[in-house]
């Protein structure tokens, strides 16, 4: 790895953190009044919006129907403004394609579908900002966002990125550590029964290597939840406080 | 059927006056296949204008208590883009709200504007054909319209129906749609900067010169019925 | 950076309409929506219990996008618009050597409303785009020849990419006001052309904002009814009208933009009475910006 030191030899990565410390949380629900379901996250300097519309009919050809649950349509979007050098596509490349096969995956695992069949839940994120982890900064808007929206899940899906660096996993990489060219793990875990939604590994590592690295995200994935956990119980004590007045 | 209007010689010396109309004409019912056809010719300027309607709908489209009404328009040369898009905007909405569609609910009317030759004010000969067409289909409406053009030259004098040469030299072009019933503004659409004074004397000229247009309307009607 | 909407949530607005007096069951809101309006526009105010010339709350919030060289969020009621600017470099057009480019795009994801699909943009956003084009360039907010950084060679292209993110009405006023705090905030690096390599040479360390020399502010009306006219129309008032007009006017009320795409004839009297409100409605937003930047400023 030329270049930047990812890790002082004290433990420390280039924005000060520890190898195991997620980046600042800070998250909302309900932030639009269109949406059945909204919510806002920004970790670090990602900054991520999830909105929810449905369950609804079917909208456009009737064939994508199943007629023993409800199909999750996805759209992964990139605001051009968002990244350093300006995007041509906000959507529709290769990568934001990608990405929303992936949320549609992900979300396939965690939403009970089979409660809706024949129709349609639509989750749409949208990166404001990108600084790193975009992929795990929309799960999580996006787990928000459907619960806000009433739909019922499994379980909270949160998501984490991880990195190995000087046989330390790192997790939850920034903008900088990603782009050093290390190997990277996409985690989303459905916390509670420890199952994993989907896992995405680019690069090589060694085998021995992988289940420190999995150990560490998992627990990342973990420490998300609690966070998650925490915004929407404050989120529920405003909605009834503002309800009972 | 070709009308010209009864005193087309009267235009032909526009430079002398530049509130005057350039000389305008207009033939309908020219295109064998739309329910109704009109091409308005302003000056250079030259749209031509087929409808179809009222007729099956697509199912997206569809509303349940009005036709829906499209609106296409062509370029001379090349693809549509955006500007073409913003003028379709101006041209349906302005339709919509002299068509009576309420009386097609479930239907849908198309209008396709096939520009020939833009030599400046063409939403407004987009208007008057847009208007001479529906006439010739037959569909009903609530009152008539008439779009009219004018330009602000940088000595502040305003031009009626400039060329796309006056319209380059001028600090501001306006277009209006005037309904023939109360002569009020039903569409409007401005480029450049003016003054509240200046918008409001380019109404009253704009009113004015509408005078003659729905005087051309009247007359081709008329000379187009009686003769048959 | 994003704040709640004046309502809780969905479930709480359900609770909200069954217990509370003043608003209407369901049912009138729903099925007879003209009916329901109009019974509040009769005393002179509307559902949300505004004045027929009152704009919603109008929240501003500058710079929060730090990868874009300006950005600012707006908050028209529940409407929400985010416009990012971004500067590249490129060669200036071969008819005007000295001038830049600005190039805005609109864009109305499926996000901001359920009333648009996915897929390429819609007649309302092209609409929209060209519209803030046509404001652009009809104000002259700032100088295209300030864009320009050696003749005929190299000049910025200011790309401002403005997003919907909700959807509730009377976006171009938004966008508008988004799009100037977005200018008065754009801070473009130095850059030098190199005469000897013929390379351009970029000073991050230099920055410079924007001279904008002229505040374009728009304000929409709808037509009710044929006859009355209300300001800043909410998405459920836009779908009830049977007329809309933008009026953009700069702070020395010169008209930039009389919009008007068709729907009901209006008299001069009522134009007239669009433009003071347009005159009024700058100073408000003035106002707001100057408020905005100076406490920016204080940080």
């Amino acid at each position: 790895m030329a270049g930047i030191e990812l890790l002082s030899d004290q433990g420390y990565r280039v924005d000060g953190r520890k190898p195991n410390e997620l980046r600042k949380i800070q998250a909302r629900m309900g932030v639009f009044s269109q949406a059945d379901g909204s919510a806002y996250i920004e970790q670090g300097n990602t900054k991520a919006l999830a909105v929810v519309y449905g369950p609804h009919e079917i909208r456009g050809s009737r064939s994508k129907s199943q007629h023993d649950r409800a199909i999750i349509n996805c759209q992964y979007s990139m605001a051009t403004f968002s990244t350093g050098e300006r995007k041509r596509r906000p959507h529709g490349d290769r990568k934001s394609s990608e990405m929303t096969l992936h949320l549609k995956q992900t979300f396939e695992a965690a939403i009970l579908t089979q409660l809706y069949p024949r129709s349609q839940i639509d989750i749409y994120v949208q990166i404001l900002q990108a600084d790193g982890g975009n992929y795990s900064a929309c799960v999580n808007a996006a787990t928000l966002a459907v619960v806000d929206a009433g739909i019922p899940l499994r379980d909270y899906v949160c998501a984490c990125s991880a990195g190995f660096v000087e046989d330390t996993p790192l997790v939850d990489l920034s903008h900088l550590e990603e782009s050093a060219g290390g190997t990277q793990l996409s985690l989303a875990v459905l916390p509670k029964a420890e199952h994993l939604a989907l896992i995405e590994m680019d690069s090589r590592l060694h085998q021995d290597h992988l289940e420190s690295m999995m150990d560490a995200a998992t627990q990342a994935c973990k420490d998300l939840y609690a966070v998650l956990d925490r915004v929407v119980r404050d989120h529920l004590q405003e909605v009834t406080t503002s309800i009972g007045e | 059927m070709v009308c010209l209007p009864l005193d087309a010689g009267a235009h032909k010396f526009r430079h002398m006056a530049d509130r005057r109309l350039r000389e305008f004409g207009c033939e309908q019912n020219l295109l064998s296949r739309p329910d109704g056809s009109a091409s308005f010719v302003q000056g250079d300027t030259t749209v031509v204008v087929g409808i179809y309607g009222p007729a099956e709908v697509k199912v997206s489209k569809e509303s349940y208590d009005r036709a829906t009404l499209e609106v296409i328009l062509k370029p001379k040369v090349g693809l549509p883009g955006v500007a073409e898009r913003s003028r379709e905007q101006f041209i349906r909405e302005t339709c919509e709200a002299a068509l009576l569609t309420a009386l097609h609910p479930r239907t849908s009317i198309v209008l396709i504007l096939q520009v020939i030759h833009d030599d400046g004010s063409l939403l407004s000969c987009c208007l008057n054909s847009a208007c001479m067409a529906a006439m010739d289909a037959g569909l009903n409406m609530r009152c008539l319209f008439c779009g009219v053009t004018c330009a602000i030259d940088l000595d502040g004098n305003i031009i009626l129906d400039p060329t796309a040469k006056q319209e380059k030299e001028s600090r501001a072009v306006l277009t209006f749609a005037i309904d023939s019933v109360e002569r009020q503004v039903m569409m409007s659409s401005t480029k450049g900067a003016f003054t509240t004074a200046e918008f409001h004397q380019s109404i009253a000229i704009c009113q004015k010169a509408a005078e003659s247009i729905f005087q051309f309307y009247r007359d081709s009607v008329g000379r187009r019925y009686s003769k048959s | 950076m994003l704040r709640r909407p004046q309502r809780a949530s969905k479930l709480h607005q359900r609770v909200m309409n069954t217990n509370s007096l003043t608003q209407a069951p369901w049912h009138q809101t729903t099925v007879e929506p003209l009916e329901y309006h109009r019974k509040f526009l009769k005393e002179n105010c509307r559902p949300d219990g505004r004045e027929l010339g009152e704009f919603r709350t109008t929240t501003l919030n500058i710079g929060s996008i730090t990868t874009a060289d300006g950005s600012a969020l707006v908050k028209l009621g529940n409407t929400t618009i985010i416009c990012g600017i971004k500067g590249e470099l490129a060669a200036p057009p071969a008819d005007a050597p000295d001038k830049g480019y600005i190039v805005p795009n609109v864009d109305l994801p499926p996000l901001c409303s359920s009333r648009f699909r996915p897929g390429p943009p819609g007649e309302q956003a092209q609409a929209a785009s060209q519209f803030i084009a046509d404001v652009i360039e009809n104000s002259e907010m700032l100088q295209r020849e300030d864009l320009c950084i050696e003749k005929g060679k190299l000049s910025w292209v200011l790309y401002c990419d403005i997003i919907c993110l909700d959807y509730d009405g009377n976006i171009l006023d938004a966008c508008i006001i988004a799009l100037l705090a977005s200018m008065k905030n754009v801070q473009l690096p130095e850059v030098h052309v190199n005469e000897q390599t013929g390379l351009a040479e970029v000073n991050m360390k230099k920055k410079r904002h924007l001279n904008i020399v002229k505040h374009p502010v728009a304000a929409s009306f709808a037509v009710f009814d044929n006859s009355i006219l209300i300001v800043d129309p909410t998405s459920d008032e836009e779908n009830l009208s049977t007329g809309f007009i933008t009026v953009v006017i700069d702070e020395e009320e010169k008209l930039c933009t009389v919009h008007k795409p068709g729907g009901t004839p209006l008299s001069n009297e009522k134009l007239q009475d669009c433009i003071n409100r347009a005159i009024t409605r700058n100073k408000e937003v003035c106002k707001l910006l100057n408020k905005v930047m100076k406490s920016m400023k204080a940080k």
